[in-house]
């Protein structure tokens, strides 16, 4: 019913058709699959441009996230001595920073995509899922690089890599689709509404204490574990304890309402960024 | 409905909440207009909408160069941006075969920080080219910009000459059956404009359709076979371009169509005023021939006298201005009276301008009267008639071309011809 231009190469027959659209819309999944190239390309230059004019380049990808740990470890390891069982701070802070970083970071980075490359938007044609999708693959792109650094660190305090790692890039993935399906949501309204954008930040920190990345879930009262429990990122952060430092976890029946909810707000984050994004211009 | 038509749109409008109603008024009002837009049961009223294009239908063939003039706001780029896919149209519809390449900015895609042989990749593929099309025109990309030896250079670094030029090349190499080209000729030299011109010429003659928007009036005149005016969002002349761009230029002038027959005296008071000119101060205007005859039909080279009446209350020192418009909207003549240092008495005047010879080729020129007042060197307009009055030249016999021919000037400048023998004694 509304199928907008594209610029790919079907042949020169291919027919176009602009509408007033008030019917139904696609979601552009085809076409951004047709787009895939663009997908990669833009990535490669987003991940180029950010480190680019900076001296020390692409290890700002590590020193932060190292820095923010050492920071945590001194405060809440150190000085609060948070109980974490047998496991040393750090190691346990760290498998619970590193994916949570990724989740926030590709939240941010989805969320703004569209705000950030408004000049592209008004004035070339692309599917725009791509600025979303691509923000957030930049964002796991980068996580794989602390990745392996978190390997090296929990083998040096005593757990060497097992096989259970393989799963790892699943449950990266994992907490990138709720980071996408949450980006999706945000990323049309925070054109007219830049307010979002300082907001989310705080959310986002808000969202960190209410995960056990700093601290172990067990400090959380029994009554209120299933909610606790119905974050995805609490999942994501315990099973990757779990992969790294075989630290036990049970999946209760949250882990399933979180799944649901995760594959229920990307449905609905596609449908609302899908008729988002046609209006995204005109409002800006 | 002919197969040829690659461009069919019918009825196209776009409207857009009123952004005077949001900009600078408080938080509420900007949150309301907000939500006007998302939810539309919200908005009710037609007041708080702006239609920028509207009732928009027209038909392109294949390998057709179309020009589309208007000015500022007329709704040109939103025009473009619809059929580009960037914005939907609120209302009608638009059907387009074929691969469509949009350029709507020179260095869409361009990062400052990328050299140029990154952003050639990068551009390109924003452009709709695949890296493996890019990679076979690279070297000619790279060679019609001209700027080789930095192609490895951030485009930072570029002068705006060089960024520009290799932002076009990029472009000029889209290869789509549909070109939407905005403002594109405004770029680089004038040897880079020539180029890029012939560039466009030769992508028409490979049957490609070019859609093609410019304020440059004389490349639209020279790259477009066909033409439109958008003037307040709705189509107000379509036909050749010779004859669109002769219109536009009237248009902004003010000036009304040559068809309509206008005598030698013209009482102006009544006359439709240039934009902002809210007095009327010029009241009568007419034209007479050396004899002192009424008169606006000439031979060029003859005595022209134009009279003017006018009732000046305020003004110390005046001005007079007199352009004469051609029929392609050209100004081929202005007669200026501040070398006069001239000085008006105040109230009921008249004002007569001489010309000893109206040198001018064969045509129908329109007359613009601008009056106001000029002092330290500042022009002040105070009543300004965009079309005042019609002359008509005529070429004496033997003398040039018997009617107007667009291109060859505007003045018919007597000369002296004389011919000597050349002797063989003076050859050595």
């Amino acid at each position: 019913m509304n199928s907008d231009i594209d610029n790919s190469f079907i042949g020169s027959t291919e027919e176009h058709l602009v509408e007033a659209g008030t019917g139904g819309t696609s979601l552009g999944l085809s076409e951004l699959w047709q787009q895939r190239e663009l997908v990669w390309i833009f990535t490669k230059r987003q991940i180029f441009v950010r480190y680019r004019q900076m001296a020390l380049g692409i290890f700002w990808v590590v020193l932060e996230p190292l820095a923010y740990l050492l920071m945590m470890t001194a405060v809440f390891g150190t000085l609060l001595k948070v109980n974490t069982g047998n496991y040393p701070y750090v190691v346990f802070a760290f498998a619970g920073l590193m994916p949570w970083l990724l989740f926030s970071k590709a939240t941010t980075a989805a969320a703004n995509s569209l705000t950030d490359n408004m000049a592209l938007i008004s004035k070339v044609y692309f599917q725009r899922l791509l600025l979303p999708v691509s923000g957030v693959i930049r964002e796991f792109f980068d996580s794989a690089v602390v990745f392996v650094i978190l390997v090296i660190t929990a083998w040096i305090f005593g757990y060497p890599p097992t096989l259970k790692l393989l799963l790892a890039p699943i449950i990266l993935t994992y907490a990138s689709v709720a980071a996408l399906a949450l980006g999706l949501w945000l990323a049309c309204v925070m054109v007219p509404f830049r307010d979002i954008r300082p907001l989310l930040g705080l959310a986002l920190q808000a969202g960190m204490y209410a995960t056990p990345v700093l601290y172990p879930a067990d400090l959380v009262p029994q009554a209120l574990l299933p909610y606790y429990q119905l974050n995805p990122m609490y999942w994501t952060i315990e099973l990757f304890r779990w992969l790294l430092l075989d630290r036990p976890v049970t999946l209760t029946a949250s882990f399933g309402y979180s799944t649901g909810a995760v594959i229920l707000a990307l449905l609905t984050g596609l449908i609302v960024f899908a008729s988002g994004q046609k209006r995204v211009v005109d409002v800006q | 409905m002919s197969s040829d038509v690659v461009i069919r749109v019918e009825g196209l409008g776009k409207r857009y909440v009123a952004s005077h109603r949001t900009e600078g008024s408080g938080l509420r009002t900007r949150f309301a207009a907000h939500l006007k837009e998302y939810l539309p049961m919200l908005r009710q009223r037609e007041e708080d909408y702006f239609w920028a294009l509207r009732d928009v239908s027209f038909e392109v063939k294949r390998g057709e160069i179309l020009g589309i003039l208007g000015s500022n706001g007329s709704g040109k780029s939103t025009l473009l941006k619809i059929l580009s896919g960037i914005t939907p149209p609120t209302e009608g519809r638009a059907w387009l075969r074929g691969r469509i390449g949009s350029l709507l900015e020179v260095g869409t895609g361009f990062h400052p920080e990328m050299t140029g042989r990154e952003n050639i990749f990068f551009a390109g593929a924003m452009l709709g080219l695949s890296q493996r099309e890019v990679r076979a025109k690279f070297d000619e990309i790279v060679d019609f910009s001209g700027i080789e030896e930095f192609i490895d250079m951030p485009v930072k670094r570029y002068s705006s000459g060089m960024y520009v030029r290799l932002a076009y090349s990029v472009a000029s190499m889209l290869r789509s059956d549909i070109l939407i080209l905005d403002e594109v000729m405004a770029v680089g030299d004038s040897a880079f404009r020539e180029k890029s011109q012939k560039n466009i010429a030769k992508a028409a003659r490979d049957g490609r359709t070019i859609l093609f928007v410019s304020h440059n009036i004389p490349a639209v005149k020279q790259i477009c076979e066909t033409g439109f005016i958008l003037r307040r969002g709705k189509i107000s002349y379509r036909g050749d371009a010779a004859g669109a761009t002769a219109t536009y230029l009237r248009e902004i002038q003010q000036i009304s169509d040559f068809a309509e027959p206008q005598g030698p005296d013209r009482d102006l008071s009544k006359a439709p005023r240039f934009d902002r000119t809210d007095r009327v101060i010029l009241r009568r205007i007419s034209m007479f021939d050396r004899n002192g005859r009424p008169s606006n039909e000439f031979t060029s080279g003859d005595r022209l006298t134009i009279k003017i009446e006018l009732d000046n209350h305020d003004v110390q020192e005046p001005y007079f201005t007199i352009f004469f418009i051609s029929e392609t909207g050209e100004r081929a003549m202005t007669l200026y009276s501040t070398h006069q240092h001239y000085k008006a008495p105040r109230g009921s005047t008249i004002v007569e301008c001489a010309i000893e010879r109206a040198n001018l080729v064969a045509g129908t020129y329109r007359l613009i009267v601008d009056f106001g007042s000029f002092s330290m060197g500042q022009f002040q307009s105070m009543d300004c008639v965009a079309d005042a009055i019609t002359v008509t030249i005529t070429s004496p016999v033997d003398w040039g071309p018997p009617r107007f021919v667009a291109n060859q000037g505007y003045i018919l400048q007597p000369a002296t011809w004389t011919t000597r023998q050349i002797l063989a004694m003076e050859n050595n």
